[in-house]
């Protein structure tokens, strides 16, 4: 692992590195000093959605397998990090990893049926699956059904205890940590044999299956991880914004294809391509929303009309994403951090 | 116990209301079986027209009936345009490609609508909505029923249009062998236009219909689209006919199993039985093409 991380960071890409995470770290406190909440906010979904789209990438990008089922990881690990903390008294702390387990053992179980299908049929059934768990969580009384449940208000001295602080600032330290963190699990692992033979299996999937490579086996790691950082995005939404409702964290739109929109903006073949295309989409769609449509409540949805704008240039004009475009035109060197294989 | 009355309405309003979703899944049908596109917008032509039979309605006091062909046009010209400037460019493209191309549509579509026509739930009242027939236990309101009688007529003659007319047998053509089409002289580019045109056309035909007893809402297209992929499937990769009979299939069950389980529930099985369903027998119920 350690020397994944050497080789990856190490001349050029090390020094970038370094510029991006001082600048990641700088920031908050720069936004908290000139009081700047919608900046902090905006940056708290950047990472979140950096998060989760890396994590989708997993799945999209490294093994070809296109869902539009993602919020179902994501709603799962907001409520369980929810109903740990109100029901039980659990910190968040340990809620969100909790909440990234069950959600990937989520994955695991809904693996089982929809990796026999293939392409669209996958990308079909996953934004069935969707549904399903939105419907079932309305109607689901102990997670107190369309009414969602609320975070308990805590004295000043539990805070800490139950990660309750006013505005984004301190939730961006929580969110860069839990990025940094799946960028340790991550990398190595789409750098090592696994992440080949996943490679492999989004080429060529009877061909991966003649060389002796297990699909369905190599597909399920890819869905446990891909959920578990998906889950783990949605501990985050809860600690931020402290209430959980179905239809905002199973929402095929604001959740499952922002996810998507992000990775593809980015380029599903790089590896950092979704943080990139969060850090260019959100702002944009962030900006909108609370500049325009706050102030004209007559044009809500204007920004996720933009979204679709931005979508569809992407699709239609660069369909490798900004990544692959810079790649393309010579900006970007050729290498492990941007990806192998060209789907061509 | 339920008794059989409660049934028995229950069958036959899952009938009136399935003959709509039959029409938005037939338009999806076309389009998937001659293009090979997915069309993940296809529930939001359906807003389409049920927005342009409000405004009709509600500006120009045009009964919902006679902007049927409004709506249908107004639709197949927003369709062409579509084909034109967006599937036509990934066509060839790989599959995430066409899906995110068509994706990018329906956020246009229906968050489009909503910043223009506002984010409220709109209401047609037509003068025949509260005439309700009753035969027996069963009651019957008239807008549904006119609602199934116009989707059984488009039904029918979207039929012979594709079987006896020159343009439906080289839509079928095209959709067998794109290439063999091509040296036989048929424009296949105008051939794609009309597909796409009058699969969401006939989609927003549902919308009109649904216009006379449902809210009318810029997002209403999510729900119908999912219904549109049910039908699909459940038809058989595209088949027409089978899109037809499905769609009253899935309406008579989701209406039964709202007896039974919570209402809100009803989807849950209609989505299941889909999983269920590609799972199984991808080919589906009246579908005999292998892909």
């Amino acid at each position: 692992m350690l020397q994944f991380m050497k080789e990856g960071l190490s001349g050029r890409n090390g020094q970038y590195f370094a510029v991006v995470a001082a600048v990641m770290l700088v920031a908050p406190l720069i936004f908290w000093k000139l009081d700047l909440p919608f900046a902090a906010n905006a940056m708290l979904l950047c990472l979140m959605f950096s998060i989760m789209a890396m994590a989708w990438n997993l799945l999209e990008g490294y093994t070809g397998q296109l869902s539009f089922g993602h919020a179902v990881f994501f709603g799962v690990g907001a409520y369980t990090t929810m109903i740990l903390m109100l029901y039980y008294g659990v910190t968040p702390w340990v809620g969100i990893f909790v909440g990234g387990l069950v959600a990937a053992l989520v994955g695991l179980a809904l693996g089982v049926p929809l990796f026999r299908l293939r392409s669209h049929w996958f990308a079909l059934a996953t934004i069935a699956v969707g549904e399903i768990f939105k419907l079932i969580f309305i109607s689901w009384d102990y997670v107190g059904g369309s009414a969602g449940l609320q975070s308990p208000i805590v004295p000043e001295e539990q805070k800490l205890y139950y990660l309750q602080y006013a505005g984004s600032y301190v939730y961006i330290y929580l969110a860069l940590g839990l990025l940094g963190l799946e960028l340790l699990v991550l990398y190595p692992l789409v750098n090592s044999r696994i992440g080949y033979y996943l490679q492999a299996i989004r080429e060529d999937e009877d061909a991966a299956m003649s060389l002796g490579i297990n699909p369905f086996k190599y597909k399920m790691v890819a869905m446990f991880f891909s959920a578990l950082f998906t889950g783990i995005g949605g501990g985050i939404y809860t600690v931020r914004f402290r209430f959980v409702d179905p239809f905002a964290v199973f929402d095929l739109i604001s959740v499952s294809v922002y996810i998507t929109i992000a990775g593809i903006l980015g380029g599903i073949y790089s590896f950092i391509g979704p943080i990139v295309g969060s850090f260019v989409f959100v702002p944009i769609s962030e900006y909108v929303r609370v500049y325009i449509v706050s102030r004209f409540p007559r044009f809500y949805g204007l920004h996720v009309f933009v979204l679709g704008v931005i979508l569809l240039a992407i699709s239609l004009l660069a369909p490798e994403g900004i990544m692959g475009w810079l790649e393309k035109r010579g900006y970007l060197r050729k290498g492990r951090e941007t990806g192998e294989v060209r789907k061509e | 116990m339920i008794g059989l009355d409660y049934v028995a309405n229950a069958v036959v309003s899952g009938i009136l209301i399935g003959s709509v979703y039959s029409l938005v899944g037939m338009g999806l049908a076309l389009i998937w079986g001659i293009m090979d596109v997915i069309n993940f917008a296809q529930g939001d032509y359906m807003m389409i027209g049920a927005f342009v039979t409000y405004w009709a309605f509600t500006l120009a006091g045009v009964d919902p009936l006679l902007s049927v062909p409004l709506s249908f046009l107004a639709t197949f010209a927003l369709g062409v345009l579509t084909q034109r400037v967006v599937i036509e460019r990934v066509l060839d493209a790989p599959m995430v490609s066409q899906i995110t191309a068509t994706f990018a549509v329906l956020l246009m579509i229906r968050y489009g609508a909503e910043a223009a026509f506002g984010p409220y739930t709109k209401r047609i009242y037509v003068p025949y909505a509260d005439v309700i027939y009753r035969f027996g236990t069963v009651s019957l309101q008239l807008p549904r029923l006119i609602a199934f009688s116009v989707s059984l007529g488009v039904a029918v003659a979207f039929y012979v249009f594709l079987k006896t007319t020159y343009t439906g047998v080289a839509l079928r053509a095209v959709s067998q062998n794109r290439m063999a089409a091509y040296l036989m002289g048929i424009n296949v580019r105008k051939m794609y236009w009309i597909a796409f045109g009058i699969g969401v056309g006939i989609s927003a035909v549902g919308g009109t219909l649904v216009a006379t007893f449902l809210p009318i809402h810029p997002e209403m297209g999510g729900f119908y689209a999912l219904i549109a992929f049910i039908v699909v499937v459940f038809g058989g990769f595209g088949s027409v006919f089978g899109a037809y009979i499905s769609g009253i299939i899935i309406g008579v069950t989701e209406s039964v199993s709202a007896l039974f389980i919570s209402p809100s529930l009803k989807d849950v099985v209609a989505f299941l039985l889909f999983i269920a369903i590609i799972l199984v027998k991808p080919t589906g119920l009246f579908g005999t093409e292998q892909r």
